[in-house]
Formats: structure tokens, C-alpha cells, sequence
């Protein structure tokens, strides 16, 4: 209250208390103009919404990459027709080629978005790659060999009703392949897209731990995939959150139970709606908690797990013929004798 | 205001007779003027921002909800599209082990009472299709689709995947909506075939029916008549835990998920003043046996979609998100048809929009903060006030949750 240069009118004890009054009401009064004045200038929109989450740096890098046409853009007539087919099959595999799923997965489980999402290995992506070399069978692959593929391991088609995959030319094939051309409609060919496949992380200088995997787990995935790994279940059975591990999950030949695969596809992709929520150690580690669980048989073993691990799993990041827990991984799961939920 | 805060904040310390009112000769200092003129801009603006923002809101959505009645006039195709293809798929081929297909079914080829008798009052039990059993739950239509609108779309289905040209009318269905009034859903293939449809064939038994009756008469009466704090939950629930506005309808909901959210107050992790207050009252055993009471009653829908959002835009978040948003569907969590997935993803099928847009409100704004892995926190975050909007209206359309107790799942 006392100004310094007009003496008290009172005798004060402490003088110094009114400055500290007059400096309160100052700033505080000041405080409440600028509040208000930043809130005039939010309401008429001179500062970006950030309620709305327009700009979350993920979205900023997905818009910058091929956009897939809309479902509306679908063709009228056969051609649509099929890709509708194709589009069905894709999200509910298990009804839609049921002849050759021996699991309760679907391709839109892994390939987010209807085969949209970049990084998570879109189709319009893989499309334009197709035929190609592959390390993994060690010859050109056309894209129908690539969907065997993932209904041999994938999809586990080995304990399913036919006990295989899609026989060669097979109307399944015909229309998840249209379904994916038609995805790529405007994509290059021959060149390597932005978003195609999943992110390769580099390995960490702490390396992998299912046991470290196994905290990351609980506290960011098992409330939807179940604390068993066994996924979740509406009140029909109808499989909401995929198992991913035991009978009804992917086989141990997927591409999924390389560690530094499902590494990627977590990093990128999950907790759903989270994109790089776990930073890098923790996608190693809960890929390596998953992958380190038992799974359906790789169907391609003939001999012992071991052979079978040196045949086909050399220089993989993989559990598979490793002895963990006292345990050797790999020998497979029972097959289900019910398809429906544990 | 300001002034008699400067009075107060300089009483007179001395004896009285030293008091001198210097503050009656000092003016106001400058600054504080500004701040006062600049707070009664920035109020006079808001308030007449808001009311016409409030005047232009109304508007729009007079306007919508002027449009819904001729959405609603659409093709039996289109409604199958909307209410069934969730579930039975765009092609009606169901869900292995799951949903039983139409295409083939003898359901569908029976006489065109059984799919009408199917949609009114949904099935709870198992049936035989094409040689496999499904012992599914089929919610109950008939409070959510009008005569007219079950009519065209029983007779898309059975004229797509049954093979009959024969055409259901509104009159028809009214007859049937009156035959079985009342009743609750159906037990499986083998009633059925007994009341509807000799034709049907050998149907696999639901067996011994199951006492429905809540027994409990210490939960009943928390129910009905609450004690002391904890007050009758039905006195804002509804009779039937069929809520209202922002009350949430809770019949149907996961027990686990009940038991949570009652805890949830307790602790602070979800914020709501009366809900505080009567959790607090309960004891555990109490929160379970109510939980366990409202996550087996069926009652049907009373929600309608009464904030003006974009129902189809609102159908286009719940079944597919919105990627580009980051937005994914809410049924990918909350189970096909917004069922819900127990113990930890309510069902949002026939919730009251105000309390589902007022819950994504909370999520953002801090008053709710108890989901697993931040989900909801996200999900919130990224949707704009029309989605919000649009998202609560549709599952407002959706028909309740064939809700299952513990001893028939």
C-alpha cells in the first residue's frame, strides 16, 4: 500500500506487507487478462485446437504416405463383386475361407485397417513387390505364393478342415488379390514405398528378455489379449482380441514369431490406436515374451525341432529350437479339438 | 471488488483513535483499471459467443433430427447392412463357431414367422444350422426397429438367402409383435420348433430352464430402496437399470466392469458427486451382488439419438475408426454390435447418447481417469465435438446387449 515516495500517513510496523498486497492483486489481475485473453483468442480459433488431436505426429506421418482408395470407390459389377469378396475374407478369415483356417485369427489382425495401415505391412505396399525372390522358400514368389504362405503359418492351415492351405487357383486367392490390387490403385511399381512392411528396429544394447518382456506385458497388452495370451471373447464366442500364443494363435513357421518381426508390428502398431506408446527395448522385450510361449508346430518340420531350426530358422531372431526355461521350444501345441473359445 | 479487498488487506493494527482512512485519498492505480475492462470484454464477448453458439446448435440440430425419419425409410437391405451384417457379415455367412449363417439356414426358408418371432425376440440357446450348433445370443429388435422396418428387412433376408419371393408386411409383423408380447428371448432352436415351426426339423435342447429370478433380497432392496448414503439405485437408474439422459443404462453391463467403475469412485479415479457418495456407502460384498444383479437384466432400449450427431459418420467410427485420426473402431474393443467384452469393455449398445458424450467429455477433462493403458484417455482425445456426438447417437440406435448371467454363460 505505502508508496516510497509519500511517506506512511500511519505508523506501520511493516510496511513492506501492503507492496507485497499491491504486487499480489497486480499479478494476479494480470494473470486473469491474459487467461483471458488467450481464451478469447482460442475460442475464435487464432490457435490451433489441440482438443481434437489434429496433429499427433504419427497421423502427420501416415497422411504423407500412399493413400489406398476409400471403401466407396469400390466398382460396381464383377470386378467389385470380387474385391467385396476379397475384403470379406481379409477381415474375417475364419469364416470366409474357413476350409483353410486352423486358428481364430484374421488377416486384418496383423494388416490394421483393412491392409491399409502403413507400417503395419499394407497391401498396397506388398502389391507392387510381387513376384519376388524369397530367402524363405529360395525362390520367385508370385503373390498367390505369398497368401499360401500365410495361410500355411499364418493362419496355421494345417489344423484346419481341409488340413492345408488353399489348393493352386483357388477363388480365394482371385479375390484377395483383387482386393489388394485394387488397394494399390495409383501405387508405383517397383519402387520401395514409404510405410510398406513393419518398422525394423535396431537391436539394443541390452538385447531381448522375456522376463523383462513379461512386466511390459501386463501393464500394456493383457487387458485386451488376456493375461494368458489367449485373447479375448464376446458373449457369442466370436473371437474380439486375437490369442497370441498357444493352439489358437499363428504357427511357429509365421513371420509374426520372429522376435524382431513382431518387434516392429508392436513398436508401430500397439497398444491399438497407440502408435510408439513402448519405446524400442520395450517392444524387444514383450515380442520376446510372446514369442518365447509355445505355439502350433512349424509344419515344415519333418526330423526333430533342432534339424527343423537349422533348416529353416538359421540366423533368425527366434525361439524356436531354443531351450528356454529349461524348456525346448518349438515341439508345437495340441491341435484344438473345439474352434470355438478355450 | 477490488477495492474492498484493499480495505481488508490493510485493517488498522493501532488503537482506534490512530485509524485514518488514507485509503479513501489514494486513487486506483491504473493497471488494475485495465484489467477490470479487459475481463469485462473478454465477458461480454463469451457470453454472446456462446449464446450464439447455442442458438446456431439448436438449429442444426432441429434440422437433423428433422432428416432422421426419411433415413429411416431405407430398403431392407440397408437396414441388414446396419443392424445385422455386424454380426452375420455382409455376405451372411456368420462367424465360425460364433454366428450361425443365414445363406442355407432353414431358419430363413421356414415359414416367415420364425425370422419375425427371431428378430422381435432374439434367441438365447442353441440351434442347428446346416449340421453345426450354435448356442449364441441374439439381441431382441423389437424396441429398437419399427413394424415396418422388421417387415422389409425379414424380407430381404428371406428372399435373399431363403429363396422365398413372398413379401412381409407391417401388418404381419404386427400380429406377430402381439402373439408373443412380452416374452423374453427365445431358448434356443428347440422352442422354436415347438411354438413357431413344426417344419424346422430336430433342434438341438436348451435344456432345464434357469431360475431368472434375481433371489438376493439384500441387493433388492439396495435396489429398490437403498440405505441410508448408498440411495436406491433405481431411483436415477430406472426400475429396470434402463438409466436416462446422463444416467447410464447399466442393465447388461460386465459384472467385473460394475464392480470397477464402484470402486473406481472410491478411489478417485472416476469423478461424479452422488456416485461418490453412494459407493463409498457399500460394502464389497454389496458392489458385487449389485454388479452381478444389473449384468444379467435385459430391458429393452430407451435410447434415442438425441444430440443431433451424424449417425452414419457415428456408425463409420464404431465399425471402422477413423485411421487418419488415429481412431480405432470401437468395436474392435467393446466386441461386435458394441456388446461389450467382459470383464474389462462395457457393452455400448442402447446407452443414453448425453451420458456416452458426456463420459468421452470426461475422459479428456480429466473427471474420468480409470481406463486400462490410457485407452479411452486416446480414443477421447481424438475425436472432435461432432464425433463425439455422432458416435453416442448412433449406439443409441443399437439394440440392448442380450445380457447373460453368470450361470448361462
Amino acid at each position: 500500500m505505502d508508496d516510497d515516495a509519500k511517506p506512511s500517513p500511519t505508523p506501520r510496523d511493516n510496511p513492506g506487507k501492503g507492496l507485497f498486497a499491491r504486487d499480489l492483486i497486480y499479478a494476479v489481475g494480470g494473470g486473469f487478462a491474459l487467461f483471458a485473453i488467450a481464451a478469447f483468442a482460442f475460442d475464435a480459433g487464432w490457435l490451433r485446437d489441440r482438443k481434437a488431436g489434429e496433429a499427433d505426429g504419427d497421423q502427420d506421418v501416415q497422411a504423407a504416405m500412399f493413400q489406398p482408395p476409400p471403401d466407396s470407390a469400390i466398382p460396381d459389377g464383377p470386378e467389385g463383386d470380387a474385391i467385396r469378396r476379397g475384403q470379406a475374407i481379409f477381415m474375417n478369415t475364419s469364416a470366409n475361407a474357413s476350409d483353410f483356417v486352423g486358428n481364430n485369427l484374421s488377416c486384418s489382425n496383423c494388416h490394421l485397417d483393412g491392409g491399409r495401415r502403413a507400417n503395419s505391412a499394407p497391401m498396397w505396399a506388398a502389391w507392387t513387390v510381387y513376384p519376388k525372390y524369397r530367402s524363405k522358400n529360395k525362390q520367385i514368389n508370385t503373390m498367390e505364393d505369398r497368401v499360401k504362405g500365410c495361410f500355411t503359418y499364418s493362419m496355421n492351415a494345417q489344423h484346419s478342415p481341409t488340413g492345408g492351405p488353399p489348393p493352386p487357383g483357388h477363388d480365394v486367392y482371385k479375390d484377395l488379390q483383387i482386393y489388394m490390387h485394387w488397394l494399390a490403385t495409383g501405387a508405383p511399381t517397383g519402387e520401395d514405398m514409404e510405410g510398406a512392411g513393419y518398422p525394423e528396429l535396431e537391436m539394443t544394447s541390452a538385447g531381448y528378455d522375456p522376463a523383462r518382456g513379461a512386466q511390459v506385458y501386463a501393464a500394456n497388452c493383457a487387458a485386451c489379449h488376456g493375461g494368458d495370451g489367449q485373447g479375448q471373447y464376446d458373449i457369442n464366442g466370436r473371437p474380439v482380441f486375437p490369442a497370441l500364443w498357444g493352439p489358437r494363435s499363428y504357427n511357429w513357421g509365421a513371420g509374426m514369431a520372429r522376435v524382431n518381426t513382431a518387434a516392429g508390428f508392436i513398436k508401430a502398431n500397439m497398444p491399438l490406436g497407440q502408435s510408439n506408446r513402448l519405446s524400442d527395448q520395450q517392444a524387444w522385450d514383450v515380442a520376446a515374451y510372446i514369442n518365447s510361449h509355445e505355439r502350433p508346430r512349424d509344419p515344415r518340420q519333418t526330423g526333430t525341432v533342432q534339424e527343423a531350426a537349422q533348416k529353416n530358422h538359421g540366423g533368425e531372431e527366434t525361439y524356436y529350437g531354443r531351450t528356454y526355461q529349461g524348456r525346448l521350444i518349438g515341439v508345437g501345441t495340441p491341435e484344438p479339438t473345439s474352434r470355438a473359445r478355450p | 471488488m477490488i477495492r474492498r479487498k484493499r480495505t481488508q488487506a490493510a485493517p488498522p493494527d493501532g488503537p482506534e483513535e490512530t485509524f485514518e482512512p488514507y485509503e479513501e485519498f489514494r486513487r486506483i492505480p491504473l493497471p488494475v483499471y485495465w484489467i477490470a475492462i479487459a475481463l469485462a470484454i473478454w465477458g461480454a464477448v463469451t457470453l454472446w459467443d456462446n449464446a450464439q453458439a447455442v442458438g446456431v446448435g439448436r438449429q442444426e440440430r432441429a434440422e437433423q433430427i428433422e432428416e432422421t425419419p426419411a433415413a429411416a425409410l431405407n430398403s431392407g437391405a440397408q437396414i441388414f447392412e446396419a443392424r445385422c451384417s455386424t454380426c452375420h457379415q455382409p455376405n451372411a455367412v456368420g462367424v465360425r463357431s460364433a454366428i450361425p449363417p443365414l445363406a442355407g439356414s432353414r431358419f430363413v426358408a421356414a415359414d416367415p414367422a420364425v425370422v419375425v418371432q427371431i428378430l422381435l425376440h432374439g434367441i438365447d440357446g442353441p440351434i442347428d444350422v446346416g449340421g453345426r450348433t450354435f448356442d449364441a445370443h441374439m439381441p431382441s429388435f423389437a424396441s429398437v426397429l419399427s413394424d415396418a422396418e422388421l417387415a422389409r428387412v425379414a424380407t430381404h433376408v428371406r428372399q435373399t438367402w431363403g429363396g422365398d419371393r413372398q413379401e412381409i408386411t407391417a401388418a404381419f409383423v404386427r400380429v406377430q409383435r402381439a402373439r408373443f408380447a412380452g416374452r423374453g428371448a427365445w431358448r434356443g432352436g428347440e422352442e422354436l420348433a415347438r411354438v413357431v415351426d413344426p417344419a424346422l426339423g430336430p433342434q438341438p435342447s436348451a435344456g432345464p430352464a434357469v431360475i431368472s429370478a434375481f433371489a438376493d433380497p439384500a441387493v433388492l432392496r439396495l435396489v429398490n430402496q437403498g440405505r441410508g448414503e448408498a440411495w436406491a439405485c433405481s431411483s436415477c437408474h430406472g426400475a429396470a437399470g434402463q438409466g436416462g439422459a446422463n444416467i447410464p443404462r447399466l442393465a447388461g453391463l460386465p459384472e467385473g466392469y460394475i464392480v470397477k467403475q464402484l470402486q473406481d469412485y472410491v478411489t478417485g479415479r472416476r469423478r461424479n458427486e452422488s456416485m461418490q457418495t453412494v459407493a463409498g456407502a457399500l460394502t464389497d460384498a454389496e458392489r458385487r451382488g449389485l454388479a452381478r444383479y444389473y449384468s444379467g437384466l435385459r430391458a429393452p432400449s430407451t435410447a434415442k439419438p438425441e444430440l443431433g450427431g451424424d449417425v452414419s459418420r457415428g456408425e463409420q467410427l464404431a465399425l471402422y475408426g477413423d485411421w487418419s485420426r488415429n481412431l480405432p473402431a470401437c468395436f474392435s474393443c467393446h466386441g461386435p454390435s458394441g456388446f461389450g467384452v467382459a470383464p474389462g469393455f462395457p457393452s455400448l449398445a442402447a446407452q443414453h447418447p448425453a451420458y456416452t458424450a458426456s463420459q468421452l467429455a470426461a475422459w479428456v477433462g480429466g473427471g474420468r481417469n480409470n481406463s486400462d493403458v490410457q485407452l479411452m484417455n486416446e480414443v477421447a482425445r481424438n475425436l472432435s465435438d461432432a464425433d463425439r456426438r455422432a458416435v453416442a447417437d448412433y449406439l443409441a440406435t443399437l439394440p440392448p446387449v442380450p445380457a447373460v448371467t453368470q450361470e448361462r454363460r
